[in-house]
């Protein structure tokens, strides 16, 4: 098994981004073949195709559609470009490579849900993404594949881009609502779900570019033939961003349920010369890292990960190798989530910042040993505590990074400088 | 109606309630700051923590719907810890200034830190600098270092006031309660942020460094400043009333009560009294002073010579029960209404304050009505011309400051020749007054019990507080004395007061404070 093309079949063709190129490679034929069912057959199809969210939970996408009130009230889709979680690059690569075949699987969904109108919501520092989708959306409208009457179809569809302003914590849905209803981004308060009352207090579903895209897929191919890839309980394939210390840092495109050991050496071409692998953080820089020997036995499936305590997130692969020093790379993490944390819950808004001190506090010398157990305390009685995931995501890295590579800790502690690279904060900072 | 078991106790609540509710109903303590009843549900303190059974993560009370035979317990061990812990983060970077801080002593954050907390803190970092003495408006000062971020004073402005001044900036732990540029919180409910802050850091201008509240009383009463009734808690000790706080009522005001009301407590402190019988005849410009039960004496001879020329001046500012008597001691059917301002009573701000400033204008109509009484106020003016009316007993207001047209009142009653005035306090007006003049001292309403009829004529009792001036007469005393009678001793009958089923379950009784228990909930929560 070896890498794919299956969402990325074009995308190394220049002319795909635009309109003419993408209708000569195949596009908006599955529209036209969307409209001859009933939304209901489109919506029972991604159900059984098995489709999860990419963008990091990993909830089944079908069975999100399927929360939606059954009567005619207005609703909308929004797409979910923010992404915002450290390590993960796929969305913009798909924005930036092929902006229609994001809005021919939105309109796809938009009519399966019956949604008249959608956004894609795009992180604020994406200047190029925001630029190509705006610029094929404004072609789809001169095409009439948006606006009154798609394709003599008689359903209508609007659809607008709104860029954020730079906050992670507006990729998470409810705050990413909070956001476009030009509120404060932060979450909101579940229940009510978003599929019951969202943006404008409207059932609302929110979807990650890369589930969009795939719609259109599984109406081309079926849900048998998209299940072509992937395992049974993760269905597809993915893109995944590999960084770190790489030889060949990237995206992407495998099976679910590839081999993170293959995914490392193979397609990244293994770690730079002389180096060895030391830690992978599997998922986005919220998921739980895993240690070289874990790595060996991980295959990249929602279920696998979940098994070892992690988990597939955004499919953002961090590799770490030995000449890293995970306090160091620790204070990065909890700098980012003390940083980012909205402030709503009270568990959140102090606990980033108390965990940041304290790895602060290691990593400049003031350090005390009872300060590692300490971090586990504050991280888990974060978890699970909170309205949105922000508060977990903190957690997690913590927890993962001080259990499994507690010597390094206690050598920082002790010694006042990193076990790894043998000096102390400022002279690695310098 | 589901039934859930709330710590082994069933409990039936209303559908679509919330296990908070049902915590609410039992009485059974829950640790939480940023749930308020009168207010929509934030979910963001985090403390409400419950653990409900078949559910493995721990869910919060403020927003959880009871349903159908749910089991929940807020007494589990893990539960118990999680709070514990809830606590330490909500206290990491509160400055921990109680010594200084005006709500030490009624401050949530302490309560619930006796009750549910963590004993000693881990916490060994520097705690993070905020703002501090945040001159938000008129009425409120705040310090971001104590403040806990509940967002109940944002959400007040937002749901209630429906001003919005107020917002929560920035974000993480750098997050402040402010107001945006140059729109200060200024509205006529602006203290009601005050009292729903559940620690020190809104404070209001008028009372902080004033008093430490364990040195305050508090007593239960009625709101003097308009027809509306607020039921009020009013602080007080020896040297006098410190501040007017809402007290719930579903019937009458909900949770809350304006600004304007909470200024009432001032004009019964002594410096605004008058402590003594005061006569002066025509053409002195000297006043005598005399005790305030001789005076009322004395007024009996002219009130008697007077006879049929004697004319009564009612204000709605007594209770109910002072016009009965008055009116029963004083036959006469010249009485009249001294109505302040009466084109502005159908005035009403939409949430509590009405245009007619009196708490008893129902009392004075329903009095004058059952003595078959019908006047108009230029029935007097042209009384006093004829000179039909020679004597005038004023029924005086006791809250001047509504009456504004105090001295065009005193200048019409020019040529009358006895006045009799009650009144609580002093005023430069009563200097005007050219004729004969006896000023009877009155009692406040804190003073005494009786009850209001408010403006959609609901009878509420309210009860005795405190004694400020001794000596001074209720406006019932004050007429058995000027008709020649002794005041009655009436046998003291227990009073209920007005709050009964609606009363909420966090205030603190008296039993509690003698015996010197704790108590989980009180004052701003």
């Amino acid at each position: 098994m070896s890498e794919v093309k299956y969402l990325t079949e074009f995308y190394h063709l220049n002319e795909f981004q635009g309109l003419e190129g993408y209708k000569k490679n195949g596009g908006y034929v599955q529209l036209e073949r969307a409209f001859k069912m009933k939304p209901e057959e489109i919506t029972e199809e991604v159900k059984k195709s098995g489709l999860r969210g990419r963008g990091g939970a990993g909830f089944a996408t079908g069975v999100k559609w399927g929360f939606l009130p059954k009567n005619g009230e207005p609703r909308y889709l929004l797409c979910n470009a923010d992404e915002g979680e450290p390590g993960t690059f796929k969305d913009r690569m798909m924005m930036e490579r092929a902006p229609h075949q994001l809005i021919e699987g939105m309109i796809i969904s938009a009519y399966a849900i019956g949604a008249k109108k959608s956004y894609i919501y795009i992180r604020g520092e994406y200047d190029y993404p925001i630029a190509c989708v705006v610029k094929a959306i404004k072609e789809a409208y001169a095409a009439g594949l948006l606006g009154k009457n798609i394709l003599g179809s008689g359903f209508d569809h609007e659809m607008d881009v709104y860029a954020g302003a730079g906050a992670y914590i507006c990729g998470e849905e409810t705050g990413m609502i909070s956001s476009l209803e030009g509120l404060k981004g932060q979450p909101k308060l579940k229940p009510p779900f978003p599929a019951i009352q969202g943006y404008l207090k409207k059932p609302t579903i929110v979807n990650n570019v890369e589930t969009l895209a795939a719609v259109k897929y599984i109406i081309r191919d079926g849900a048998q033939g998209f299940r072509k890839y992937g395992t049974e309980k993760s269905a597809g394939s993915k893109l995944f961003s590999l960084s770190g210390n790489i030889v060949k840092p990237g995206n992407y495109e495998v099976p679910l349920g590839y081999s993170l050991k293959d995914m490392i050496f193979n397609l990244g071409g293994g770690m730079k010369p002389g180096r060895k692998l030391k830690a992978v953080i599997p998922g986005g820089s919220s998921a739980p890292v895993l240690n070289a020997e874990e790595v060996d036995r991980a295959t990249l499936d929602y279920e696998c990960l979940a098994s070892m305590g992690t988990m597939l997130g955004s499919g953002a692969i961090i590799v770490i190798d030995d000449s890293q020093c995970m306090v160091d790379m620790l204070g990065v993490l909890t700098h980012f989530y003390h940083h980012e944390s909205c402030g709503q819950c009270t568990p959140c808004r102090e606990g980033t910042g108390w965990l940041n001190k304290i790895v602060h506090s290691i990593l400049e010398g003031r350090g005390r040993l009872q300060d590692i157990d300490l971090l586990l305390k504050v991280a888990d009685n974060m978890k699970g505590r909170t309205i949105c995931a922000l508060s977990d995501a903190a957690a997690l890295p913590v927890l993962s990074f001080v259990s499994k590579f507690r010597d390094e800790f206690e050598f920082f502690v002790r010694e006042g400088r990193s076990k790894v690279k043998g000096t102390n904060y400022a002279q690695m900072h310098h | 109606m589901p039934k859930c078991t709330i710590n082994g106790h069933e409990v039936e609540v209303k559908e679509g309630a919330t296990i908070m509710e049902a915590f609410y109903k039992l009485n059974e303590g829950i640790a939480h700051y940023c749930y308020h009843p009168g207010l929509s549900v934030a979910g963001v303190c985090r403390l409400c923590i419950v653990d409900i059974e078949g559910n493995p993560r721990p869910q919060i009370a403020c927003n959880t719907v009871v349903t159908e035979g749910m089991k929940v317990t807020n007494q589990a061990e893990k539960i118990k810890d999680g709070v514990k812990w809830v606590l330490d983060f909500h206290l990491i970077n509160h400055p921990l200034d109680c010594p200084v801080c005006d709500q030490a002593g009624e401050c949530g954050l302490q309560d619930q830190y006796m009750q549910f907390g963590k004993y000693s803190s881990e916490m060994a970092e520097p705690k993070v600098k905020k703002h501090k003495v945040v001159d938000l408006g008129p009425t409120v000062v705040l310090d971001s270092e104590r403040c806990i971020l509940c967002s109940r004073c944002v959400r007040f402005t937002d749901e209630v006031s429906k001003t919005n001044e107020l917002g929560l900036f920035n974000r993480g732990d750098r997050t402040e309660v402010g107001t945006f540029d140059g729109k200060p919180l200024d509205n006529n409910y602006s203290l009601n942020t005050v009292d729903i802050c559940p620690v020190g850091a809104l404070t209001s201008k008028d009372f902080r460094f004033r008093q430490r509240v364990w040195y305050l009383k508090d007593s239960e009463t009625l709101c003097t400043g308009c027809s509306t009734g607020c039921n009020v808690k009013v602080y007080y000790n020896k040297e006098g009333a410190f501040r007017v706080k809402p007290v719930y009522n579903e019937k009458v005001n909900g949770h809350w009560m304006c600004d304007e009301g909470r200024g009432i407590y001032k004009f019964v402190n002594r410096e605004h009294r008058l402590l003594k019988g005061r006569m002066k005849q025509k053409g002195q410009s000297t006043w005598t002073d005399m005790d305030a039960g001789a005076l009322a004496k004395e007024a009996y001879q002219v009130i008697k010579s007077a006879g049929e020329k004697l004319a009564i001046i009612l204000t709605g500012q007594y209770s109910t029960h002072e016009y009965q008597i008055l009116l029963k001691n004083l036959p006469t059917k010249n009485v009249f209404h001294w109505q302040n301002q009466a084109e502005k009573w159908n005035e009403f701000d939409g949430l509590l304050l009405r245009g007619d400033r009196n708490p008893n204008t129902k009392g004075v109509e329903l009095a004058m009505n059952a003595s078959g009484i019908k006047t108009d106020w230029n029935d007097l003016i042209s009384g006093i011309k004829s000179g039909a009316i020679q004597t005038v007993f004023v029924a005086g207001p006791e809250n001047m400051a509504v009456y504004e047209d105090m001295k065009e009142k005193i200048q019409s009653l020019g040529s009358v020749q006895n006045i009799i005035w009650t009144t609580a306090c002093k005023s430069e007006d009563f200097e005007k007054l050219t004729n004969n003049v006896w000023l009877v001292p009155m009692k406040s309403y804190l003073e005494k019990e009786g009850s209001f009829i408010n403006n959609q004529g609901l009878e509420q009792k309210f009860k005795k507080a405190t004694t400020i001036v001794s000596e001074a007469l209720t406006l019932a005393e004050a007429s058995y004395l000027v008709s020649g009678q002794n005041i009655p001793i009436i046998k003291m009958e227990a009073v209920d007061t007005f709050i009964d089923a609606s009363r909420r379950p966090d205030q603190v009784t008296l039993e509690h404070r003698k015996k010197n228990e704790f108590v989980y909930k009180r004052g701003s929560l």
